[in-house]
């Protein structure tokens, strides 16, 4: 570490830091009590301080380059413990806030994400499902359509019942659209995981007594989604209080209904595509297992389906998880950790989907067509929100620092298989 | 000389309980003082209501003119045994040094009883040889001189003015000031302490113009002050005034450009120090000397470590070998010329830290606000910022455009269009830096006037300036936490950054505090008495000049240079500069100068009272302790109180300062067969705790000549020791008693005179 650096401190860098949530990064005096308090800093240069001395010097290079913004999972000991009021844990999520907006291609939807851009980033799905919701209205004669089945098809009978495909027919409105989104998504992902990992190159490798060779990134990886991921082993360790504890079971609730509903929309458009259209309708399949992925991907479906099952107990659980992280977040000190445009951004969303799409069910078989329609309308806004920007969101974490864990394994800058404490 | 004694034994606290008090009375009566003491009484409980009437009824009733009080500690209930101006009071320390830190040998039977009525006597016999002092009450000038026209001076004269003083305010330059003029902004001088504000100076210069108590001097300097507190006189461009007391805030200029040069100052243009800073700053523009250009980036370097490789701290290079004692001093006409050492140094620049780091951060907050996107870097290696400007330097953290780094600055280099990097290694990022800015600001060194002249130009025979400045590195020498106004002269209070690198907020309290000192000063020697530390002391030293021989020990030795020369030769004594620690007394070899209230016949005379058995392994040796009265007697009082004891063998006396000792007390004790004297002062040296500033220092050489006179006896040299007792360091009086009963009594053994 003798190399002499060539140092230009970088004061607009150092601004814009302070407005994506590090206000507080100034008033640190290095004492370095949030990298002696953190429970999951290595032992080798910790985190947070010498990220809070680049933030004042607004070494940007440096701090776009770090790896261990993405080994922080933001408990807040260190803001909390800071005798100064520094906030790094702040600054260190501020950090990953400006990765989220600046990794993925094209960034300006990055910079819509914000107080001020939001309203055209909810405006464009809004629009275009109000333009269908119409174009669709004029077609059937009413905006809140109720159905009946006639053979294969559907026809608007004012004592049938509330089928959302037949206001917004999936094979044209929804489907089609989404899997473009699908594909923009992917990219901004791909892009955004290259620049991720080109960022990396610089990080030095730590040199580890008897490890033989560096592990594949691959075999790194599959550690990381087993602990990591599956275990929330970091997130085990974040923090001992009982906030911190709200905070595990919240997200390991989320994430797990995140997966459920994941599941179900599969099994879905598989049922559907795989099943009803590409084996049956063109390649005129009849067998039992052609049947059955039709039938599984059948909507609506009886509330006995086990998928359909599996959809609740996943709405339920998100429900109970999006009320343990906002709970929490809502009664942090702010004098100690703030909360930024994008923690609020991505509770206040998935809220809406999952209220929505429990709201959506209700309406629909409380037989409720004025509400919903409407209800299922916001359902398909928020869904199509997340999908469209979750490279830009602060979800996207799931993909960044997925990918930069099982980078530092494989630097070594954290062990292979956690230590048991 | 008090004749008709009242002796009065206490039985309260303890004492009742381990003396038999009757018996002791008894012992008075049958003793040798016994024709002084009109009265002898024992009370249960001396300072209830009723034992004090008694005292007063039997003063009355008696004609007493003086009261020994046998019971506690003199630096408690002094309130209570008190009993107006005509009745002198004598306390024996019955408690604290009799009872409670009483250790008991059981080779020797009724050790306590002797060792009380040894104190008991001692007392009357002290008391007997003093007597109330009448001190001439001289005519005083009242009005208060303040030297320099700066902020510092400017605030002293407004606040002996509002004391509705006569104020003489003289300054050196064309105009009122000072520093503060060429100031853009000074740090916070009132809460919430975090912004840089106006000086107010001008408003200042304007207040003090328009106060009719206040005459301003300009282009006037001090030419000289001759005679005394009180009676002053000022010959201030060429005419003269009387004058009371002075207030020293004569200020700073600031350090030599030459410290500099290993940043690139002198050769790189682009390299300013603070005080070009402050004048650019001042001019509304910040801008690279070099083409004008507003400076982008500023890197302001506080780390010093270039300028100061070389530069030494240990004392010993500081301070000059001791003089040798006027005795030993060169005949007269060998005299040389005086010439004033300069003491500016490279030292300068560390002394000043503080203030440069607060001026760093000053001028950093300057950068942003007068050339808008531009950067301030503070290298430093030790941010100081001391007490409330903690919150000024965090104020500077949150600013945006500050960036400040722990740094060692290697060097400063300059490229073709002027703009210059600065090299650092051990910064907060761990890595060496290299930093390029337009523009490097070096701290200015506060270096007080005084370091460079006299500046008081005392018409004193001890010379025109401040003793011993060279181991302040020219800042006016003065205790920081007891006396922290007093010089070394009487009468001359130091405020300021004469007195010490400070801020402006700082210097206001000091000019504030420096004004007092100095009307203390003057309405003591109104009433005739010492100013400090022995405040309200009506004592002055006498001198019996027909045995003088003038020696001029008394002359040389005297702290404060209170003893002039006449026109014959002998000491002139100057009583309003006097502090009355009575080092003349101790220096003086044929004894001729005494106090009335304390003198050389009344200490030799209490050291005569102690009974010393002629049997040394029968009775146990005796040991006399001599005490300075100002941190040592407090700390056995504080031992004592905590239960701490020690041998039953000594005796203290308690004297005003090591330096009133005088040789004959150890030839006395030693002619009465004691087997040793303990001297128990002040520490010395250039961390010196002594409230005379010499005293202990003095006593300490003094004590090889008297070592030397003993070896002539035949008495060993070890026999009197001095050991140095901070006023907190009660735990360790017992252990520095014991070692010297083991390490000297018991080595040597019965001193050769005992018995004779």
């Amino acid at each position: 570490m003798s190399n002499t650096v060539r140092v230009q401190p970088d004061l607009k860098f150092v601004k814009e830091l302070q407005q994506f949530g590090g206000e507080s990064l100034k008033k640190c005096y290095q004492c370095a009590t949030c990298s002696v308090v953190c429970p999951l800093s290595p032992a080798d240069n910790p985190y947070p301080r010498k990220e809070m001395v680049w933030a004042q010097w607004g070494l940007k290079d440096r701090l776009l380059n770090d790896i261990d913004i993405w080994l922080c999972h933001n408990c807040g000991t260190c803001s909390d413990l800071c005798p100064r009021g520094a906030k790094p844990g702040d600054l260190l999520g501020a950090l990953r806030n400006m990765a989220y907006k600046n990794l993925a291609q094209p960034s300006f939807i990055g910079k819509f994400m914000s107080g001020k851009g939001l309203p055209v980033l909810i405006l464009i799905p809004a629009l275009i499902y109000l333009f269908i919701w119409i174009v669709r209205a004029g077609i059937l004669g009413t905006a809140f359509p109720l159905f009946e089945m006639h053979g294969h098809d559907l026809v608007v009978s004012k004592a049938g019942q509330i089928v959302y495909g037949g206001l917004f027919p999936g094979d044209f409105t929804i489907d089609p659209i989404f899997a473009v989104l699908a594909l923009f998504m992917l990219f901004g992902f791909a892009s955004g995981v290259s620049n991720l990992l080109k960022s990396f190159a610089s990080m030095p490798k730590t040199f580890i007594v008897g490890r033989k060779k560096e592990p594949s990134f691959l075999c790194a990886f599959i550690e990381t989604i087993k602990y990591e991921v599956a275990q929330h082993t970091q997130f085990q360790d974040c923090g001992a209080d009982e906030k911190s504890k709200k905070r595990f079971k919240g997200h390991l609730l989320t994430m797990y209904a995140f997966l459920c509903l994941f599941f179900v929309t599969t099994v879905v458009a598989v049922g559907h595509w795989g099943g009803a259209f590409l084996m049956q309708k063109v390649m005129g399949l009849t067998d039992p297992l052609t049947q059955l992925l039709t039938v599984a991907g059948a909507t609506p479906m009886p509330l006995y389906s086990p998928v359909k099952i599996l959809a609740n107990v996943g709405a339920i659980m998100l429900v109970l998880g999006l009320t343990f992280l906002t709970s929490r977040r809502a009664s942090l000190d702010k004098a100690k950790q703030g909360s930024s445009f994008d923690d609020w951004y991505l509770l206040t969303l998935i809220w809406v989907i999952a209220l929505s799409g429990l709201g959506s069910e209700v309406f629909r078989l409380s037989g409720l067509a004025t509400i919903a329609y409407p209800t299922y309308y916001v359902h398909i806004v928020a869904v199509f929100m997340l999908v469209a920007y979750l490279p830009w969101s602060k979800l996207a974490h799931l993909v960044y620092r997925t990918v930069a864990l099982a980078y530092a394994r494989k630097i070594g800058r954290i062990p292979m298989q956690p230590v048991q404490h | 000389m008090a004749e008709k004694l009242g002796v009065y034994i206490c039985g309260g606290c303890e004492i009742g309980k381990a003396l038999d008090l009757a018996g002791l009375a008894e012992h008075v009566k049958n003793s040798k003082v016994a024709p002084l003491c009109k009265v002898i009484k024992t009370n249960p409980v001396l300072c209830s209501p009723e034992g004090v009437a008694e005292i007063e009824a039997d003063i009355k009733a008696e004609g007493l003119d003086g009261v020994v009080v046998c019971a506690c500690s003199p630096r408690v209930k002094w309130d209570i045994f008190r009993f107006g101006d005509k009745i002198q009071v004598e306390r024996v320390n019955l408690r604290e040094q009799c009872v409670w830190s009483f250790q008991d040998d059981a080779k020797v039977p009724g050790l306590l009883t002797l060792m009380a009525q040894d104190y008991v006597r001692m007392g009357v016999t002290r008391l007997s040889k003093a007597a109330i002092p009448a001190p001439e009450i001289p005519e005083t000038s009242k009005t208060l001189m303040v030297l320099g026209g700066g902020f510092t001076g400017m605030t002293a004269a407004l606040n002996a003015a509002a004391l509705n003083r006569d104020v003489i305010l003289v300054e050196k330059g064309d105009k009122l000031g000072g520093k503060a003029l060429n100031m853009y902004k000074t740090f916070p001088l009132a809460a919430p302490y975090d912004k840089a504000q106006d000086t107010g100076i001008e408003k200042m210069v304007a207040a003090v113009s328009g106060n009719p108590k206040i005459k301003v001097l300009l282009n006037s300097t001090l030419e000289s002050l001759e005679g005394a507190p009180g009676l002053f006189k000022a010959t201030i461009a060429g005419s003269v005034y009387d004058v009371g007391a002075a207030i020293l805030a004569t200020g700073w200029v600031p350090g030599e450009a030459k410290h500099l040069e290993p940043f690139g100052y002198g050769t790189m243009k682009n390299v300013v120090t603070s005080a070009q800073f402050e004048e650019m700053a001042k001019s509304g523009k910040i801008v690279r000397p070099s083409d004008g250009k507003p400076a982008a980036s500023v890197a302001f370097v506080l780390d010093m470590d270039l300028a100061l490789k070389d530069v030494s701290y240990d004392a010993a290079a500081a301070c000059e070998p001791p003089a040798p004692l006027a005795g030993d001093a060169p005949a007269e006409g060998e005299e040389k010329p005086f010439v004033y050492e300069q003491t500016e140094s490279a030292k300068h620049l560390a002394i000043s830290s503080e203030i440069s780091s607060l001026v760093a951060l000053k001028q950093a907050g300057y950068v942003a606000e007068l050339n808008a996107g531009a950067v301030a870097m503070v290298l430093y290696d030790h941010m100081m910022v001391p007490g409330i400007n903690e919150k000024y330097y965090k104020a500077a953290q949150d600013n945006a455009s500050i960036m400040l780094t722990k740094a060692v600055v290697t060097g400063v280099t300059e490229s073709g269009d002027g703009s210059l990097t600065v090299a650092a290694k051990d910064t907060l990022i761990g890595d060496s830096i290299e930093l390029v800015a337009d523009l490097v600001v070096l701290p200015t060194a506060v270096v007080p006037v005084t370091a460079y002249e006299p500046t008081m130009n005392f018409v004193y025979r001890q010379g025109p300036h401040f003793p011993d400045l060279k181991l302040f590195d020219g800042f006016v020498d003065s205790n920081y936490i007891c006396f922290p106004y007093e010089t070394r002269r009487t009468g001359v209070y130091a405020a300021g950054c004469a007195h010490q690198p400070m801020t402006m907020a700082n210097a206001r309290d000091d000019a504030a505090g420096a004004v007092l000192k100095a009307v203390q000063c003057i309405e003591s020697i109104n009433r005739g008495v010492a100013v400090h530390p022995r405040s309200g002391d009506l004592s002055f030293p006498v001198f019996n000049f027909v045995r003088c021989t003038q020696c001029k020990r008394c002359t040389e030795e005297c702290p404060f240079g209170a003893l002039d020369d006449d026109e014959k030769g002998t000491p002139k004594p100057n009583y309003t500069r006097c502090r009355r620690c009575g080092t003349c007394m101790g220096a003086c070899p044929e004894r001729v100068i005494k106090f009335d209230s304390y003198n050389v016949d009344q200490i030799g005379s209490t050291i005569k009272e102690v009974q010393v058995p002629d049997d040394m392994v029968k009775g146990g040796p005796r040991v006399i302790v001599l005490v300075c009265e100002n941190d040592a007697y407090p700390a056995l009082d504080m031992a004592a109180f905590r239960g701490k004891s020690w041998s039953p063998y000594v005796r203290f006396i308690p004297v005003r300062c090591l330096g009133s000792v005088n040789a004959i007390w150890v030839a006395d004790a030693m002619s009465k067969g004691v087997d040793g004297v303990m001297l128990l002062g002040c520490k010395y040296g250039d961390d010196y705790q002594c409230h005379f500033v010499k005293g202990s220092e003095l006593c300490s050489r003094r004590k090889e000549n008297i070592a030397e006179s003993l070896k002539r006896l035949g008495v060993e040299a070890e026999r009197v020791e001095q050991y140095e007792v901070a006023i907190d360091e009660y735990d360790q009086i017992p252990g520095l008693i014991e070692k010297f009963m083991t390490e000297v009594i018991t080595k040597f053994g019965p001193n050769p005179f005992k018995g004779y």
